[in-house]
Protein backbone atom coordinates (compact mmCIF):
# COMPACT_ATOMS: atom_id res chain seq x y z
CA UNK A 1 0.00 0.00 0.00
CA UNK A 2 1.45 3.84 -1.07
CA UNK A 3 1.78 6.25 1.40
CA UNK A 4 -0.29 9.77 0.98
CA UNK A 5 0.26 13.04 2.14
CA UNK A 6 -2.55 15.77 1.61
CA UNK A 7 -1.71 19.44 2.44
CA UNK A 8 -4.48 21.07 4.52
CA UNK A 9 -6.74 23.39 2.86
CA UNK A 10 -9.20 25.61 4.29
CA UNK A 11 -11.87 23.30 4.78
CA UNK A 12 -9.89 19.37 5.19
CA UNK A 13 -7.26 18.19 7.44
CA UNK A 14 -3.43 17.30 6.61
CA UNK A 15 -3.31 13.97 6.25
CA UNK A 16 -0.16 11.82 6.18
CA UNK A 17 0.47 8.43 6.37
CA UNK A 18 3.66 5.97 7.07
CA UNK A 19 3.02 2.58 6.31
CA UNK A 20 6.46 1.29 7.90
CA UNK A 21 5.92 3.20 11.07
CA UNK A 22 2.24 2.54 11.65
CA UNK A 23 1.12 5.79 11.90
CA UNK A 24 -1.28 8.09 10.75
CA UNK A 25 -1.67 11.71 11.21
CA UNK A 26 -4.57 13.87 11.20
CA UNK A 27 -4.29 17.84 11.85
CA UNK A 28 -6.32 20.93 11.64
CA UNK A 29 -9.83 21.65 10.81
CA UNK A 30 -12.22 19.62 8.67
CA UNK A 31 -15.37 20.58 7.12
CA UNK A 32 -15.68 20.55 4.06
CA UNK A 33 -19.49 20.06 2.71
CA UNK A 34 -18.89 16.50 1.09
CA UNK A 35 -15.85 14.78 3.11
CA UNK A 36 -16.61 11.11 1.75
CA UNK A 37 -14.03 10.85 -0.90
CA UNK A 38 -11.28 12.21 1.70
CA UNK A 39 -11.99 10.45 4.28
CA UNK A 40 -12.66 6.88 2.30
CA UNK A 41 -9.03 7.37 1.22
CA UNK A 42 -7.46 7.15 4.89
CA UNK A 43 -10.30 4.53 5.90
CA UNK A 44 -9.09 2.44 2.94
CA UNK A 45 -5.52 2.75 4.21
CA UNK A 46 -6.13 1.73 7.86
CA UNK A 47 -8.26 -1.54 6.51
CA UNK A 48 -5.27 -2.54 4.55
CA UNK A 49 -2.84 -1.89 6.97
CA UNK A 50 -4.83 -3.56 9.68
CA UNK A 51 -5.50 -6.32 7.49
CA UNK A 52 -1.76 -7.10 6.36
CA UNK A 53 0.11 -5.98 9.70
CA UNK A 54 0.08 -7.44 12.90
CA UNK A 55 2.20 -4.70 13.53
CA UNK A 56 0.80 -1.61 16.80
CA UNK A 57 -0.97 1.38 14.12
CA UNK A 58 -1.52 4.69 16.18
CA UNK A 59 -3.60 7.43 15.22
CA UNK A 60 -1.58 11.05 15.91
CA UNK A 61 -4.52 13.51 15.78
CA UNK A 62 -4.60 17.25 16.49
CA UNK A 63 -7.84 17.72 14.77
CA UNK A 64 -9.96 20.82 15.95
CA UNK A 65 -13.43 21.45 14.43
CA UNK A 66 -15.12 18.72 12.71
CA UNK A 67 -18.41 19.17 10.77
CA UNK A 68 -21.19 16.56 11.30
CA UNK A 69 -20.43 14.87 8.16
CA UNK A 70 -16.64 14.49 9.07
CA UNK A 71 -17.87 13.11 12.96
CA UNK A 72 -19.74 10.75 11.48
CA UNK A 73 -16.83 9.72 8.92
CA UNK A 74 -14.04 9.76 12.44
CA UNK A 75 -16.87 7.53 13.81
CA UNK A 76 -16.16 4.85 10.97
CA UNK A 77 -12.48 5.24 11.58
CA UNK A 78 -13.25 4.36 15.33
CA UNK A 79 -15.01 1.76 14.60
CA UNK A 80 -12.43 -0.11 12.17
CA UNK A 81 -10.02 0.38 14.98
CA UNK A 82 -12.35 -1.20 17.64
CA UNK A 83 -13.00 -4.06 15.40
CA UNK A 84 -9.13 -4.41 15.04
CA UNK A 85 -9.09 -4.00 19.05
CA UNK A 86 -11.40 -6.89 19.32
CA UNK A 87 -9.37 -8.94 17.19
CA UNK A 88 -6.65 -8.59 19.54
CA UNK A 89 -4.46 -6.19 17.20
CA UNK A 90 -2.52 -3.51 18.72
CA UNK A 91 -3.92 0.02 17.73
CA UNK A 92 -4.10 3.22 19.73
CA UNK A 93 -5.12 7.08 19.19
CA UNK A 94 -3.91 9.97 20.53
CA UNK A 95 -5.80 13.01 19.93
CA UNK A 96 -3.26 16.09 21.16
CA UNK A 97 -5.38 19.59 21.88
CA UNK A 98 -4.67 23.06 22.99
CA UNK A 99 -6.07 23.13 26.74
CA UNK A 100 -7.61 27.19 25.54
CA UNK A 101 -10.01 25.28 23.48
CA UNK A 102 -12.26 22.71 25.52
CA UNK A 103 -14.29 21.61 23.08
CA UNK A 104 -11.96 20.10 20.90
CA UNK A 105 -11.37 17.62 24.06
CA UNK A 106 -15.03 17.66 24.45
CA UNK A 107 -15.08 16.38 21.01
CA UNK A 108 -11.94 13.73 21.61
CA UNK A 109 -14.05 12.36 25.02
CA UNK A 110 -17.71 11.68 23.04
CA UNK A 111 -15.86 9.88 20.70
CA UNK A 112 -13.65 7.50 23.04
CA UNK A 113 -16.86 6.52 25.15
CA UNK A 114 -17.59 4.17 22.42
CA UNK A 115 -14.11 2.71 22.19
CA UNK A 116 -12.21 0.77 24.20
CA UNK A 117 -8.84 0.20 23.11
CA UNK A 118 -6.09 3.13 24.12
CA UNK A 119 -7.31 6.51 23.35
CA UNK A 120 -5.43 8.88 25.17
CA UNK A 121 -6.53 12.77 25.21
CA UNK A 122 -3.50 15.06 25.84
CA UNK A 123 -3.58 19.06 26.62
CA UNK A 124 -0.75 20.63 25.02
CA UNK A 125 -0.31 23.89 24.84
CA UNK B 1 -38.60 50.67 -6.89
CA UNK B 2 -37.39 51.74 -3.77
CA UNK B 3 -34.09 53.22 -3.81
CA UNK B 4 -31.29 51.66 -1.47
CA UNK B 5 -30.41 53.70 1.52
CA UNK B 6 -27.59 52.38 2.60
CA UNK B 7 -27.23 54.59 5.89
CA UNK B 8 -30.40 53.56 6.85
CA UNK B 9 -29.32 49.81 6.67
CA UNK B 10 -26.64 50.56 8.29
CA UNK B 11 -28.30 52.11 11.04
CA UNK B 12 -30.29 48.91 11.54
CA UNK B 13 -27.68 46.76 11.36
CA UNK B 14 -25.38 48.52 14.19
CA UNK B 15 -28.75 49.13 16.03
CA UNK B 16 -29.86 45.07 16.19
CA UNK B 17 -26.21 44.33 16.83
CA UNK B 18 -26.05 42.34 13.26
CA UNK B 19 -21.96 41.43 12.90
CA UNK B 20 -22.94 39.96 9.72
CA UNK B 21 -25.09 39.19 7.15
CA UNK B 22 -25.92 37.87 3.48
CA UNK B 23 -28.00 37.31 1.15
CA UNK B 24 -28.24 35.28 -1.98
CA UNK B 25 -27.36 32.45 -4.19
CA UNK B 26 -24.77 30.75 -1.67
CA UNK B 27 -21.91 28.69 -2.86
CA UNK B 28 -19.65 25.68 -1.47
CA UNK B 29 -17.11 28.22 -1.73
CA UNK B 30 -18.78 31.08 -0.72
CA UNK B 31 -19.69 28.89 2.72
CA UNK B 32 -15.85 28.96 3.56
CA UNK B 33 -15.23 32.40 2.75
CA UNK B 34 -18.21 33.68 4.66
CA UNK B 35 -16.90 31.67 7.85
CA UNK B 36 -13.26 32.61 7.69
CA UNK B 37 -14.60 36.32 7.66
CA UNK B 38 -17.38 34.86 10.63
CA UNK B 39 -13.85 33.42 12.65
CA UNK B 40 -11.98 36.75 11.99
CA UNK B 41 -14.67 39.25 13.28
CA UNK B 42 -15.15 36.59 16.59
CA UNK B 43 -11.42 36.75 16.69
CA UNK B 44 -11.43 40.62 17.11
CA UNK B 45 -14.48 40.55 19.24
CA UNK B 46 -12.44 38.82 21.96
CA UNK B 47 -15.26 35.70 21.52
CA UNK B 48 -14.22 33.25 23.89
CA UNK B 49 -12.60 30.40 21.77
CA UNK B 50 -15.05 27.96 22.85
CA UNK B 51 -17.92 30.59 21.69
CA UNK B 52 -16.25 31.11 18.52
CA UNK B 53 -16.19 27.33 17.43
CA UNK B 54 -19.57 27.00 18.59
CA UNK B 55 -21.13 29.62 16.35
CA UNK B 56 -19.07 29.10 13.57
CA UNK B 57 -20.36 25.34 13.51
CA UNK B 58 -23.76 26.23 14.09
CA UNK B 59 -23.03 28.62 10.91
CA UNK B 60 -21.40 25.71 9.10
CA UNK B 61 -24.27 23.07 9.52
CA UNK B 62 -27.07 25.61 8.67
CA UNK B 63 -25.47 26.73 5.65
CA UNK B 64 -24.43 23.07 4.64
CA UNK B 65 -28.06 22.18 5.34
CA UNK B 66 -29.46 24.79 2.98
CA UNK B 67 -26.62 23.54 0.09
CA UNK B 68 -27.36 20.17 0.70
CA UNK B 69 -30.90 20.71 0.37
CA UNK B 70 -30.75 23.67 -2.59
CA UNK B 71 -28.54 20.46 -4.12
CA UNK B 72 -30.57 17.52 -3.41
CA UNK B 73 -33.91 19.07 -5.58
CA UNK B 74 -31.63 20.22 -8.17
CA UNK B 75 -32.28 23.57 -7.37
CA UNK B 76 -30.87 26.38 -9.98
CA UNK B 77 -28.33 28.94 -8.26
CA UNK B 78 -31.24 31.01 -7.85
CA UNK B 79 -33.33 29.27 -5.95
CA UNK B 80 -30.43 27.93 -4.14
CA UNK B 81 -30.06 30.73 -2.02
CA UNK B 82 -29.21 31.62 1.52
CA UNK B 83 -30.60 34.61 3.64
CA UNK B 84 -27.85 34.13 6.91
CA UNK B 85 -27.21 36.95 9.69
CA UNK B 86 -24.81 36.49 13.01
CA UNK B 87 -25.44 39.14 15.67
CA UNK B 88 -25.62 39.45 19.22
CA UNK B 89 -28.60 39.52 21.60
CA UNK B 90 -29.62 41.86 24.49
CA UNK B 91 -27.68 39.75 27.09
CA UNK B 92 -24.60 39.44 24.92
CA UNK B 93 -24.75 36.30 23.15
CA UNK B 94 -24.08 35.60 19.74
CA UNK B 95 -27.09 34.16 17.41
CA UNK B 96 -26.85 32.84 13.93
CA UNK B 97 -30.01 32.78 11.94
CA UNK B 98 -30.63 31.31 8.34
CA UNK B 99 -33.27 30.88 6.41
CA UNK B 100 -34.05 29.24 2.95
CA UNK B 101 -36.90 28.12 0.10
CA UNK B 102 -38.22 24.91 1.05
CA UNK B 103 -41.11 22.67 0.09
CA UNK B 104 -43.70 23.48 2.30
CA UNK B 105 -44.40 19.83 3.19
CA UNK B 106 -40.41 19.65 3.90
CA UNK B 107 -40.82 23.27 6.17
CA UNK B 108 -43.55 21.38 8.23
CA UNK B 109 -41.41 18.33 8.78
CA UNK B 110 -38.58 20.51 9.74
CA UNK B 111 -40.64 22.52 11.87
CA UNK B 112 -41.79 19.46 14.19
CA UNK B 113 -38.15 18.42 14.36
CA UNK B 114 -37.25 21.28 15.93
CA UNK B 115 -40.49 21.37 18.54
CA UNK B 116 -39.49 17.48 19.06
CA UNK B 117 -36.01 18.66 20.13
CA UNK B 118 -36.97 21.54 22.12
CA UNK B 119 -38.72 19.18 24.56
CA UNK B 120 -34.96 17.40 25.36
CA UNK B 121 -32.28 18.80 27.51
CA UNK B 122 -28.85 18.37 27.20
CA UNK B 123 -27.92 14.64 27.85
CA UNK B 124 -31.15 13.75 25.90
CA UNK B 125 -29.64 15.70 22.96
CA UNK B 126 -26.56 13.95 23.35
CA UNK B 127 -28.38 10.76 22.89
CA UNK B 128 -30.28 11.69 19.97
CA UNK B 129 -27.18 12.92 18.61
CA UNK B 130 -25.44 9.27 19.09
CA UNK B 131 -28.49 7.64 18.00
CA UNK B 132 -28.53 9.60 14.47
CA UNK B 133 -25.04 9.24 14.27
CA UNK B 134 -25.03 5.42 13.95
CA UNK B 135 -28.07 5.53 11.54
CA UNK B 136 -26.54 3.95 8.18
CA UNK B 137 -26.02 6.58 5.92
CA UNK B 138 -28.86 5.59 3.09
CA UNK B 139 -31.21 5.35 6.11
CA UNK B 140 -30.61 9.34 6.59
CA UNK B 141 -33.78 11.48 5.69
CA UNK B 142 -33.78 12.29 2.29
CA UNK B 143 -33.92 15.91 3.43
CA UNK B 144 -31.15 15.89 5.60
CA UNK B 145 -31.02 18.16 9.03
CA UNK B 146 -31.16 15.31 10.62
CA UNK B 147 -27.28 15.00 12.65
CA UNK B 148 -26.96 18.86 11.83
CA UNK B 149 -29.90 19.93 13.35
CA UNK B 150 -29.31 18.39 16.50
CA UNK B 151 -26.13 19.51 16.80
CA UNK B 152 -26.78 23.26 16.12
CA UNK B 153 -29.66 22.78 19.24
CA UNK B 154 -26.77 20.98 21.01
CA UNK B 155 -24.61 24.36 20.70
CA UNK B 156 -27.38 26.36 21.62
CA UNK B 157 -27.95 27.99 25.61
CA UNK B 158 -31.77 27.81 24.56
CA UNK B 159 -34.36 25.85 22.31
CA UNK B 160 -33.99 26.85 18.53
CA UNK B 161 -36.88 28.42 17.04
CA UNK B 162 -38.62 27.56 13.58
CA UNK B 163 -40.66 29.55 11.23
CA UNK B 164 -42.48 28.96 8.43
CA UNK B 165 -43.48 31.66 5.71
CA UNK B 166 -45.58 30.35 2.89
CA UNK B 167 -44.82 31.94 -0.82
CA UNK B 168 -47.34 32.85 -2.96
CA UNK B 169 -45.35 29.95 -5.33
CA UNK B 170 -46.06 27.43 -3.26
CA UNK B 171 -42.84 26.87 -1.71
CA UNK B 172 -42.40 28.66 1.39
CA UNK B 173 -39.43 30.29 3.40
CA UNK B 174 -37.83 28.23 6.83
CA UNK B 175 -35.47 30.28 8.98
CA UNK B 176 -33.99 28.90 11.93
CA UNK B 177 -32.44 30.94 14.86
CA UNK B 178 -30.05 29.42 17.49
CA UNK B 179 -28.95 31.67 20.25
CA UNK B 180 -25.58 29.80 21.23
Amino acid sequence: MTDFSIPSSQSTPEIRSDWANGKLYMAGDSYPENSFDMFQQVFNWIESYLEQNQSELTLELRLLYLNTSSVKAMMDIFDLLEAAHQDAKPVQVSWYYDPQNERVAELAEEFKEDCTFPFDIVSQA
Amino acid sequence: MEDIDLFAMRERFNSQQIMLCFNGPISRSLIEEIGNALRNYLSADHAHPSAAMDVFAVYIEMTQNISHYARERQWSEQEAGATVVVSRNQDGRYVVSAGNLIEMTDGERLQQAVAGLAELDKVELKAAYKEQLRRPRDEVRPSGAGLGLIDIARKSSEPLQASLQPLASGRGFFSLRAVI
